[in-house]
């Protein structure tokens, strides 16, 4: 299955998308929670802790940059990925790390 | 004085700003325009405004010369005060809200009132006699994007909480990477304890100059929608934010 959770900032989307997805991997399923937030802090409700959750490389920092580029999905969320609690796979989409002019 | 309130979702920035707009604007008696560019709603409500979403219409600009890459400017004849007059609503205490509108759709239905919207706030913030106060969507996205440069203080409202002090230590990186000039500080919300300014400031880097205590009064006035300040004026949080407004007025002068 493949869900999104959405909704008004503060609602609890993290703290839900974080035991969703420990829960469905409890239950055996094998999981991988992207955190899809321009301002991440999944790996903080998963429980990789802040310094982890602070060296996630985004996904879209790495591409077209100089590393090779990653041939799928699963060896993004591979190389650039973090493990967390209960065998969930973290990866993180975007990251705004330098201030420019953009839409809200 | 022009200040911005930014911060992660949920930390309490609507709240606070329309607070924070009503009791300016009855401390010094004079104009307060409270700047909504969140594309959700949200600052209306806590300013008791009748209306979340209104967009301003495209004519109030127009283009500067042909080029494709040219930028715009208020239509001949119009001045930045008529464009509040008309299109920046008044509500309690007589504070203007100014926004363009939220999103329906397609992020492209709002774009020719969010040009209006940049250029308003453009010549408001060269306009004396005009108190501005911003309300930023929650998160990193907007704050130094060419969203808050109205802004001569940015504050951070943070809850003492590992994910909350991040986005305020990220916001504060931002801050410095963009080198625009502005004071960025802190406001503890949500506290509970009087070390929370203390750990707010060693996480973050940033100076707190405010703490504003868990109260709720403040969930019960967004459950019932209508602002904090007329479900409960006397209550800590409210008497928090009016110490906040007068730390500010110092900060300007300083």
């Amino acid at each position: 299955m493949k869900i999104a959770v959405v909704g008004k900032g503060g609602a609890g989307k993290t703290t839900t998308s974080a035991v969703l997805a420990r829960t469905l991997a409890r239950s055996g399923h094998r999981v991988v929670a992207l955190d899809c937030d321009s301002n991440p802090n999944l790996g903080l409700s998963l429980g990789v802790g802040i310094d982890a959750t602070e060296a996630l490389l985004s996904v879209r920092d790495r591409v077209g940059d100089d590393v090779e580029h990653a041939r799928s999905w699963d060896d993004i969320v591979d190389r650039f990925g973090a493990d967390a609690p209960d065998g969930v796979r973290l990866a993180m989409v975007s990251k705004i790390e330098d201030p420019d002019f953009g839409c809200p | 004085m022009r200040v911005a309130f930014v911060g992660k979702g949920g930390a309490g920035k609507s709240a606070i700003a329309g607070t924070f707009c009503r009791l300016l604007a009855r401390t010094t008696g004079q104009a307060v325009v409270a700047i909504d560019s969140d594309p959700l709603p949200g600052l209306a409500f806590s300013l008791g405004q009748p209306s979340s979403d209104t967009p301003l219409p495209p004519e109030l600009i127009e283009k500067v010369g042909d080029d494709p890459d040219s930028t715009w400017q208020l239509r001949a004849g119009t001045t930045v005060i008529d464009a509040i007059e008309e299109h920046a609503p008044q509500g309690p205490d007589g504070v203007r809200l100014l926004q363009f509108g939220k999103l329906r759709g397609h992020v492209r239905a709002v774009g020719p009132s969010q040009h209006a919207f940049r250029v308003i706030v453009r010549e408001l913030a060269t306009t004396t006699d005009l108190h501005l106060v911003g309300d930023l969507p929650g998160g990193t996205r907007q704050a130094f994007f060419g969203w808050a440069g109205f802004a001569e203080v940015l504050i951070v409202v943070t809850e003492a909480t590992p994910s909350s002090m991040l986005s305020a230590r990220r916001l504060a990186r931002l801050a410095g990477a963009d080198g625009g000039g502005q004071t960025v500080v802190a406001v503890a919300n949500k506290s509970v304890s009087e070390n929370d300014a203390a750990r707010i400031d060693e996480f973050s880097g940033l100076r707190v100059v405010g703490t504003i205590p868990r109260d709720p009064a403040v969930g019960a006035a967004e459950r019932a929608g209508v602002p904090l300040l007329d479900l409960a004026p006397t209550s800590p949080a409210v008497t928090a934010i009016g110490s906040l407004v007068e730390a500010m007025a110092r900060e300007v002068v300083a």
